[in-house]
């Protein structure tokens, strides 16, 4: 097992995919000769040569029309937006057309295409520069969202999506490039829709992706290594198709659950997560659902007000301190 | 505004019963005041209110009990300060509760009962009072079965559960509206039932008004016979303290799951008393005077060092062998038992130990025993000697391997030099743990109290 960052992750995996299958490739704003804004495609240019990887001008609807048609003809087109506050240009492409096109034209054509881009705050790069916008994704039937966590699942990721016939967002998290983690040698593809249990505890469960959820694996350490209070915590990697099953049982088991998401509260992923567990799982339930998400403002420029409207590991360790069941056995 | 919960004041604590509020609704709370007093199952401790503000409202009222956790008291602006009466409806409505949960505890009697259902059948004279209570108690059988699906709509729709707890309770045909929940804002939750699932299994058979514990081992039919539950007509109910409770369950639990056995012996206290008459008798006005309970309480302190396996614990299938040797005196209060500790009295001279079994016991006594003063204890002396008594047999106190009994010192002829001669003449009666000792160990261990209770000037080195 090798300890590498998630940027090398991803580098890698788009340099094995390159490799494996000519017909990927990569289109994006500044990716070739720059190597990319946050260094995801050093090197491929170089390797691969401008057909493979391919600068665009500043135009997102444009350039993920054009990988649009160029997966309608049987390329498999890896998009690269440079954050995912700009794919607003581009998601007529995507919502309209991408998502849809299968569907419409009687299974004619599969869209095999990637869509990766970065989000997340903390950077004060203020409130167009810093935002989460999982669900517009989540939303739309025909689309695929997944939103690894560490390095080993973003290279399973992003194997599996590239090797999806489905339009698939790919989501980063800028806080997270420098994550460093152990990642399986050879090639392994981590499945598309399916959580994972990365730490297993009886007293609740905080359910969580992307960043938070590498932070909610460290604050469970912490508050067991505490306190005794046994977390579990469940890193959905997907969020569409959303592995039901794993947080259902996973509740069951504790009774407890928390949705720990950098996104805004209202109508985000923690909403759909409570709501499917107050369907299946209500007998279960020992607790009101808890969602602790980030405050609902545009988020600001300045670093303390900035601190202030994130979520992040205290806001975690109260809502599990609420939460959690009083062990009056101990 | 801000809750003010019950607080956990010891480790065994897990609920608390309100003695006294220090504040009324409308008074002003500073943080640190101390705003009421509550009686745990070991000691009357004072709650303290962390936060600042005016009492809005008492949800506790006194002589009411409430688990850990539990919110007592509002504190807020002051706007909204509610003089009695919503404290009132709260009572009130712990009060049906209560009572709810009086009548419900039979219920798992019943089944038992209605085996035995024959048995009183067959009482010709059909005034056995016993036979009456099960018709009541089938009908009642009855009525709950088909009440139990309505339980979760009707009889117990305006209680705060969460669906788990709510479901826990119908599996085991549990009506919830009996537990007193923990949650926020009182929600019963899982542990609420499942503790009271315990608590239910751990007193089998036991209605609440029956002398049940002294019972329950004997056989079916004699206990059929000789248990009904009613009340006679004049019988006072009362209820007893939660210290009351923990005394209760703690010693049933030692006499039925510590397999005791039993050694005495007779110690010649001539020496020993007189001894103690020569340092009391320059001790003056305010000195503190030696006991024999604290000439006892060294001599057993030093036996225990010399024996450590009667200083030691059994658990979970092994033997712990205690370090220090800590003596638990047994003192009588109103309406209880309290067990106070004296720490290293092996290495403590008698007049310290007197000293510090005074204190104690005048704490004791006041209700003022800090979880501290009775925790930690390696063996335990229970001493009924001024109390007339000829001998005695002590349980054990859990967690500790052995207890003594002392009984009272007589005037006996004894033989000595075959020439009968009186001296002062004291039992003594060891209860010990045969999990981990065994007859010739205890028996080695009161020879040593004895031959230094006999030696006493040995007691001062």
């Amino acid at each position: 097992m090798a300890e590498i960052t998630f940027r090398q992750a991803l580098n890698e995996t788009l340099r094995e995919e390159l490799t494996r299958d000519e017909n990927v490739f990569l289109i994006g704003e500044e990716i070739g000769n720059f190597e990319g804004s946050y260094k995801i495609t050093a090197g491929l240019l170089k390797d691969f040569g401008p057909r493979r990887v391919v600068d665009t001008p500043i135009a997102e609807n444009g350039f993920v029309g054009l990988a649009t048609g160029a997966a309608m003809l049987g390329l498999r087109p890896i998009v690269e937006i440079m954050t995912i506050n700009f794919i607003i240009m581009a998601m007529d492409e995507i919502v309209n057309h991408a998502a849809k096109i299968y569907y419409m034209f009687g299974g004619q054509c599969p869209i095999p295409m990637v869509i990766r881009t970065p989000g997340g705050g903390g950077q004060q790069l203020s409130a167009t520069h810093s935002q989460n916008l999982e669900v517009w994704f989540s939303h739309v039937p025909g689309l695929k969202v997944v939103a690894p966590s560490t390095p080993e699942d973003a290279k399973g990721l992003l194997r599996s999506s590239v090797l999806d016939n489905n339009p698939v967002i790919f989501l980063e998290n800028l806080a997270l490039y420098n994550v460093r983690g152990e990642v399986p040698e050879g090639y392994y593809t981590t499945p598309i829709g399916q959580a994972k249990v990365s730490k297993e505890g009886t007293d609740v469960t905080v359910i969580s992706y992307s960043r938070m959820a590498s932070v909610a694996l460290d604050v469970a350490h912490r508050i067991e290594q505490e306190t005794g209070l046994s977390v579990e915590v469940v890193d959905l990697r997907s969020l569409r198709p959303l592995d039901t099953e794993t947080i259902i049982n996973s509740v069951k088991k504790t009774g407890r659950g928390i949705i720990f998401e950098e996104d805004w509260r209202t109508y985000g992923i923690g909403a759909e997560i409570a709501a499917t567990l107050q369907e299946e799982a209500f007998d279960y339930l020992d607790a009101p659902i808890k969602r602790v998400a980030s405050v609902e403002v545009p988020l600001p420029y300045s670093k303390p007000l900035e601190l202030a409207a994130l979520t992040g590991a205290r806001q975690l360790i109260e809502a599990i301190n609420e939460l959690a069941p009083r062990r009056r056995r101990r | 505004m801000a809750e003010v919960s019950m607080p956990r004041l010891s480790d065994t604590m897990q609920e608390g019963t309100i003695t006294r509020w220090l504040k009324k609704p409308g008074d002003e709370v500073k943080k640190g005041d101390i705003i009421a007093e509550v009686e745990t199952d070991k000691a009357n401790m004072e709650v303290e209110s962390y936060d600042a503000g005016v009492l809005e409202q008492i949800l506790v009222n006194e002589g009411e009990t409430a688990p850990i956790g539990q919110t007592i008291a509002v504190l807020g602006s002051g706007e909204n300060v509610q003089q009695g009466g919503q404290s009132k409806q709260a009572s009130g409505q712990q009060d049906g509760q209560s009572k709810k949960a009086d009548t419900q505890q039979q219920k798992p009697s019943d089944n038992g009962k209605s085996e035995k259902a024959p048995t009183a059948a067959e009482d010709p004279t059909g005034a056995n009072p016993s036979a009456e209570v099960e018709r009541s108690l089938a009908s009642d059988n009855k009525a709950q079965a088909k009440g139990a699906e309505a339980q979760s709509t009707s009889s117990d729709a305006g209680v705060k559960a969460s669906p788990l707890a709510r479901r826990i309770a119908e599996e085991h045909g549990v009506n919830i509206s009996q537990i007193k929940g923990s949650g926020p804002g009182g929600r019963i939750v899982r542990e609420d039932v499942e503790d009271f699932l315990e608590q239910q299994g751990n007193q089998p058979a036991q209605p609440a008004q029956t002398e049940a514990p002294a019972q329950t081992s004997q056989p079916a039919a004699q206990q059929a016979a000789a248990a009904p539950p009613a009340q006679q007509q004049g019988d006072e109910v009362r209820n007893i303290s939660s210290m009351q409770k923990t005394i209760a369950r703690r010693l049933a639990e030692s006499k039925q799951t510590v397999p005791h056995f039993y050694v005495s012996n007779e110690v010649d206290l001539t020496d020993a008393l007189a001894l103690r008459q020569q340092l009391n008798s320059n001790v003056g006005e305010g000195g503190v005077k030696i006991s024999v309970n604290d000439l006892i309480v060294k001599a057993c302190a030093l036996a225990l060092e010399k024996f450590p396996d009667v200083n030691s614990s059994y658990k979970d299938g092994q033997f712990i062998h205690h370090q220090r040797v800590n003596v638990g005196i047994a003192v009588d209060i109103p309406n209880g038992l309290v067990v106070p500790v004296i720490r290293d009295a092996n290495l403590k001279g008698v007049r310290s130990i007197a000293r510090e079994t005074k204190t104690l016991a005048e704490k004791a006594r006041a209700g003022k025993l800090a979880p501290d003063d009775f925790s930690g204890g390696t063996f335990s002396v229970s001493n009924l000697g001024m109390m007339d008594v000829t001998e005695f047999v002590p349980i054990i106190n859990p967690p500790e391997a052995a207890i003594l009994a002392v009984a009272s010192a007589r005037k006996t002829f004894v033989p000595v030099n075959g020439q009968p001669v009186v001296r002062d003449i004291m039992p003594l009666t060891v209860s010990a743990d045969h999990r981990i000792l065994y007859g010739a160990a205890v028996a080695r261990f009161l020879q040593e109290v004895k031959r230094l209770l006999q030696n006493p000037y040995d007691l001062l080195g």
